[in-house]
């Protein structure tokens, strides 16, 4: 009888434990689902050309540096980001750059849209993945050509 | 684990702590030497070895605080001394952990990405972690009786769950400046083989310290409370 009643006890604090937990999680979910847009860290260029009044909002774009755009001209870097879209924008930044900021490597940007398709960048962070590998690994990948990187 | 005391429980992690310590001190070392003899990585160059003391550190903080809401859990449910010791010992271990996962990260951040603290969805769900740990902590000592102190802090240790799949999943579900995972990911490792066994033996060796650390620390939460009992008991 007493085994009986002990069970019903547990189960009615199991009960009460799990709907305190629900309604926390879910409340969470429903902030962090209205609020997705401001997590995001930053936008891919195709979502930019998707916004609306750009006019002087402070935001980030990022995607990778595009190939052969890398360039120190009058003490301003210019470059291209381009995203899995192939769209990209311009770029300009006077300050110095990250060690790790490189062509084909990925890059996040943050400032103002000055006119269409170019973009003043205020603060430039590099953006690394998350593959880790030695260089001998990749030679060797090279020598198996089942390389697909830069 | 109903039927374990907390007496039982911490003469049995005495009896078994120093070969703990012998292994946790042969894996360190092991470690280190992997470590020091490993190859720098071909993009980010020597920097990405404090990868191997940022990752097991986060491994850890999330496992620590996975076991702390299990153990909350079973606390509250079952009326369990036990577990109610277990996460009061666990806790500190785990705000020291996640301490250290912000702390090398901010320094590898500021070598890799160029800043210190950005505020992006997996930074700041750690840090919010991080919070709910000292929270705890907080609230174990702000009561006159232990038993309600265990009480108010394991349903703030479940509530906390909540944020264990937010700092897990940040990566995927939000854009962040912060890469994605390496090695428990869709698709396998993206991480070569002797990279993964390094980060693996460090791991093991800092479960091992917070191992060691947690018997000690629960053997003098025991101990105080023998203290106290013994006091009230001659008054």
């Amino acid at each position: 009888m007493r085994i009986i009643k002990l069970n019903n006890q547990i189960k009615k604090r199991f009960i009460f434990l799990i709907i305190i937990f629900v309604c926390f999680s879910s409340s969470i979910v429903l902030i962090s689902y209205s609020l997705k847009d401001q997590i995001a860290y930053f936008v891919s260029p195709s979502e930019l050309y998707q916004m609306k009044d750009l006019d002087d909002r402070y935001l980030r774009v990022g995607g990778l540096v595009k190939e052969g755009s890398l360039k120190f001209e009058n003490n301003i870097w210019k470059f291209e980001i381009i995203d899995e879209e192939n769209k990209s924008i311009k770029v300009e930044f006077s300050k110095t750059l990250p060690n790790l900021v490189e062509e084909n490597k990925g890059i996040i940007v943050e400032g103002r849209i000055l006119k269409e398709n170019l973009f003043i960048a205020e603060i430039v962070l590099a953006k690394h993945d998350e593959n880790y590998m030695p260089q001998s690994a990749i030679d060797k990948m090279q020598e198996d050509g089942i390389w697909r990187g830069n | 684990m109903f039927a374990i005391t907390p007496n039982t429980l911490s003469t049995f992690l005495n009896s078994i702590s120093k070969y703990i310590v012998l292994l946790m001190i042969l894996l360190l070392g092991f470690s280190a030497i992997l470590i020091i003899l490993l190859e720098n990585d071909y993009y980010q160059g020597v920097s990405f070895k404090i990868l191997f003391i940022h990752v097991p550190a986060a491994w850890l903080s999330l496992l620590i605080f996975s076991t702390m809401g299990i153990s909350s859990i079973i606390g509250l449910v079952f009326k369990s001394p036990t577990s109610f010791t277990i996460s009061r010992a666990i806790s500190p271990i785990g705000l020291i952990m996640s301490i250290i996962v912000l702390v090398t990260g901010s320094i590898w951040g500021n070598l890799t990405w160029g800043t210190y603290w950005v505020w992006d969805a997996r930074l700041t769900s750690m840090l919010i972690l991080s919070f709910i740990y000292l929270g705890h902590i907080l609230l174990l000592y702000s009561f006159d009786h232990f038993q309600k102190a265990d009480f108010a802090a394991s349903i703030l240790a479940i509530i906390g769950l909540v944020n264990l799949p937010i700092v897990k999943f940040s990566v995927d579900w939000w854009t962040t400046l912060h890469q994605g995972s390496t090695v428990f990911r869709v698709g396998g490792p993206s991480i070569t083989s002797d990279y993964l066994i390094t980060l693996l033996v460090s791991f093991f060796a800092l479960f091992l310290l917070c191992i060691y650390w947690f018997s000690n620390i629960f053997y003098i939460i025991i101990e105080n409370r023998k203290i106290e009992r013994s006091k009230l008991l001659n008054q």
